[in-house]
């Protein structure tokens, strides 16, 4: 029997024209994990909530269909009811908690419930134990990392014993370490096989192994693909590519090889098939054909910061922190969370105002000079684009920067007209900020930032929380405004990106500079990416692993990398 | 959020917040009615001991509690003989003059008592506030008190809200900064940043909210009138020695007061 049978499914929000989730049927069988993909829209959380009745009885509206959980009618039976069959965990570790402390976020669900505590102990103990997470009990929930509310949330759920898991993008808010912690929850619980998984995920290399089947949801809300991952990513790779959805990167070189001719012996999903599939292909690359990256020539200091040190409280952020960033650098400041990135960022904004001598722009002494005229030279990108707005209009908001600077009309309209063209904003000059998605909200950041034409661009966390299509749209924009000679300075925890992007890296852990210098050269330094807690890319782990044999391939470390590879 | 609370095994802290709130409570309102300064004086000194040796606050700590009180007291102690209106003290002896400024003894008096019950006042609160997890105060209050556990729940869903809008309201404050927002001088000013930051503040405001009603929905909140509790609040034997102990000790420290002559009558309103 399935234990998740959706019948023809449509549901509706209100104040939407469109239906979320259009004539939807699905059926897991007990025991399955299955991974849901589609692009941002197309209905992968909605679809979430209808599995424990929070759709309708919560939020939105059952139009038609069913869906019923181990036999129980979603509609009829309480949300209270599902609890104790159905989990979720959800993407945001704050938003998720009931209380303050561990021990009371576990019990909580069960007291809802009704349970006495002599079931309760048995069971804290038990969940705190699954996760791993005993030693966390006592802890008020504020002071867990990332990964560790995220343990700690799945505990709570773990605790109502639920039969079926579902795991709404639990890695999206979180660091490389935390994602690895999650990730290794997931492996753990797969392998006692008593639960039935459902993931949203996009982060899918290190998970593929684990997932039995892929659905794939169309941007109307229904289903455009079901099947094994291997078959899924094999023939509907274009069609996925073309939506914007995220696929395992070892799935995309395949396919990117494909179109140049190139046929694989396997489709690789994961890492392990990925060596075998590519190394027939790799065995016939010249070794001289590896590019190297050319190291940079440009070396007129853009900003220079010396000796910065810096606490909130008694807590150190930056300890005599000294760089040097040139003009026309892509530089990426790299770390886990905690590690001082967004701290020296603000610095060069001058949000936080560096002391007097420790941060030189264009050879000038920062403290020197005006926030006014710092906003003239630089532009920050806040991590989340909604604290920037301060107009009504997607217009506006890019005039704003320019009247702020008292520009004549004539440049204000021809300027801002411009930068809406550019970032494909136009069609909603009228519209409210606030109305747009969020990869349009990310967009309009970054074009309100440029209006100025600053010459320094700081961007905090540029593709968090965006889907492929987003994030590499972004990026080809700053890679574009980099070629034109401005610098931009990158606050990140995605080596893909910096590998990718970057011609320079600082990584930093615990408030010092750990590495400043070429993203390859870091890339093959594993005791210096463990201790500034980075993990690398799926596909430059692959080289890693090809190195031991073709040791040539040790510096090919992004998609293009492999694509420029000469036979 | 940040409060006075720390954690630590104590007597205090042992016991249920509910009973460090019958015997404070009493002593709060007895320091808004007195009106000289030895009552409130014997429970400033009670209840400093009460800390020290029940609380098991260390000395260090209890006087970093300490100093703001006593600053203000003695700010306003310094002030108040010159604030009062003169007609109250005219008839008592003059201690200083110098040009318009007059010292009348009785104004000094008045001070001293206003800034003693001032310093009773906030001082009764603190074995409460220093020794009680805000977590077990609501489950007293929902377990003993009956207030809804709704209720009683939104409240600790506040005390995680406020500092995340705090740090919110910053964040949002210096993106408007570097968008190169001047905040004009006077209130059109700061109302304008007020509107302003209030948009990106209640988006994420309702987000968040919106997300935590969805979670605790999920695990089955509301689901029955009643839910059980894994710890329970209770009054046992040490909260009722406590209760009734401070409650004599108190009514002792009154009539010894009463029988040296020294407790004045008692106001409900009093001039200050």
């Amino acid at each position: 029997m399935s234990i998740i049978e959706i019948r023809a499914l449509t549901v509706k929000y209100a104040r939407r024209k469109l239906a979320a989730l259009n004539q939807l049927s699905l059926h897991v069988q007990k025991g399955e994990t299955v991974l849901l993909l589609g692009p941002s829209g197309s209905g992968k959380s909605t679809l979430a909530l209808t599995l424990n009745g929070l759709l309708p009885q919560a939020v939105g509206e059952l139009r038609e269909g069913s869906v019923h959980i181990a036999g129980l009618d979603t509609q009829e039976h309480s949300v209270a009811d599902l609890a104790q069959t159905v989990g979720i965990l959800f993407q945001d570790p704050d938003a998720q908690f009931a209380t303050l402390k561990v021990e009371d976020e576990i019990v909580f669900g069960l007291e809802n419930l009704g349970h006495d505590p002599h079931t309760m102990e048995a069971r804290i103990q038990q969940a705190l134990a699954d996760v791993g997470a005993a030693a966390l009990r006592e802890r008020p929930v504020s002071a867990l990392s990332g990964g560790e509310k995220q343990r700690v949330a799945l505990a709570s759920l773990l605790a109502m014993q639920p039969e079926v898991l579902i795991f709404d993008e639990p890695t999206a808010n979180l660091d490389s370490m935390g994602t690895q912690q999650v990730f290794a929850l997931l492996a753990e619980l797969k392998s006692r096989g008593e639960h039935t998984l459902v993931l949203i995920e996009h982060k899918l290399d290190e998970l593929m192994h684990l997932i039995d089947r892929v659905v794939v949801l169309n941007p109307q809300g229904g289903i455009l693909a079901d099947g094994a991952p291997r078959h899924i990513f094999d023939d509907f790779g274009p069609a996925l590519q073309e939506m914007g959805v995220w696929m395992p990167q070892v799935a995309m070189l395949a396919h990117e090889l494909r179109r140049q001719g190139v046929e694989l012996p396997l489709f690789p999903i994961t890492l392990g098939d990925a060596v075998r599939a590519f190394r027939p292909w790799v065995a016939s690359v010249h070794p001289e054909t590896v590019e190297t990256a050319a190291p940079t020539t440009q070396s007129t200091p853009a900003m220079q910061v010396k000796d910065l040190s810096f606490s909130y409280g008694d807590l150190s952020a930056l300890q005599s922190v000294s760089i040097q960033i040139n003009k026309g650098d892509f530089l990426a400041i790299v770390g886990a969370n905690g590690a001082g990135k967004t701290t020296l960022a603000k610095h060069l904004m001058g949000i936080l105002r560096p002391p007097l001598g420790a941060i030189a722009l264009e050879g000038g002494e920062f403290t020197d000079i005006p926030t006014k005229a710092v906003a003239r030279k630089i532009g920050y990108v806040f991590q989340n684009p909604e604290h920037q707005f301060v107009t009504e209009t997607v217009w506006d908001e890019v005039a704003y920067g320019l009247r702020v600077m008292q520009e004549d009309d004539d440049t204000v309209t021809r300027k801002t007209q411009e930068l809406l063209e550019t970032f494909g904003l136009a069609r909603y000059a009228k519209a409210n900020p606030f109305t747009l998605s969020y990869g349009e909200k990310r967009r309009l950041s970054v074009a309100s930032m440029l209006a100025l034409g600053q010459d320094i661009l700081i961007l905090d966390e540029p593709t968090f929380g965006q889907d492929e299509r987003n994030a590499t749209a972004l990026l080809e924009i700053l890679r574009g405004l980099n070629q034109q000679g401005k610098t931009v300075i990158v606050v990140t925890h995605d080596m893909r990106l910096v590998l990718e992007n970057a011609n320079r890296v600082v990584a930093m852990s615990a408030g010092k500079v750990l590495f400043d210098g070429a993203p390859a050269e870091l890339a093959g330094k594993p005791e210096l990416l463990s201790e500034a807690r980075l993990t690398l890319p799926p596909l430059a782990r692959l080289s890693a692993l090809l190195a031991t044999e073709y040791p040539h391939l040790r510096n090919v470390l992004t998609l293009d990398n492999y694509l420029g590879l000469k036979h | 959020m940040q409060t006075l609370y720390q954690p630590y095994d104590s007597p205090l802290h042992r016991l249920n917040p509910l009973s460090k709130l019958l015997v404070s409570i009493p002593q709060m309102t007895l320091m808004l009615l007195v009106s000289e300064p030895w009552t409130p004086l014997a429970f400033v000194v009670l209840t400093s001991l009460n800390l020290l040796i029940l609380g098991r606050v260390s000395l260090r700590r209890f006087l970093r509690l300490l100093w703001p009180l006593l600053v203000l007291v003695f700010l306003f102690t310094a002030l108040y003989p010159f604030l009062v209106r003169q007609t109250l003290v005219q008839h008592t002896p003059l201690l200083f003059e110098w040009g318009i400024i007059k010292l009348y003894q009785g104004g000094l008096y008045l001070a001293l008592v206003t800034g003693l019950r001032i310093m009773g006042l906030l001082i009764s609160s603190l074995p409460f506030s220093i020794t009680s997890d805000s977590a077990d105060f609501v489950r007293a209050l929902v377990q003993q008190a009956h207030l809804p556990y709704r209720i009683g729940y939104s409240t600790l869903a506040a005390f995680r809200f406020v500092p995340m809008l705090q740090s919110e309201m910053s964040v949002v404050q210096a993106a408007h900064r570097v968008r190169g927002v001047d905040s004009q001088p006077g209130w059109r000013g700061s109302l304008e940043r007020l509107r302003r930051s209030a948009v990106p503040l209640l988006t994420t405001a309702i987000r968040q909210a919106e997300r935590t009603a969805l979670a605790m929905d999920a695990r089955a909140f509301g689901a029955h009138k009643h839910r059980s509790y894994f710890r329970r609040m209770r009054f046992k034997t040490w909260d009722w020695i406590y209760i009734l102990g401070s409650w004599i000790l108190s009514g002792l420290i009154l009539l010894a007061l009463r029988y040296f002559g020294l407790l004045g009558s008692l106001h409900v309103l009093q001039i200050l």
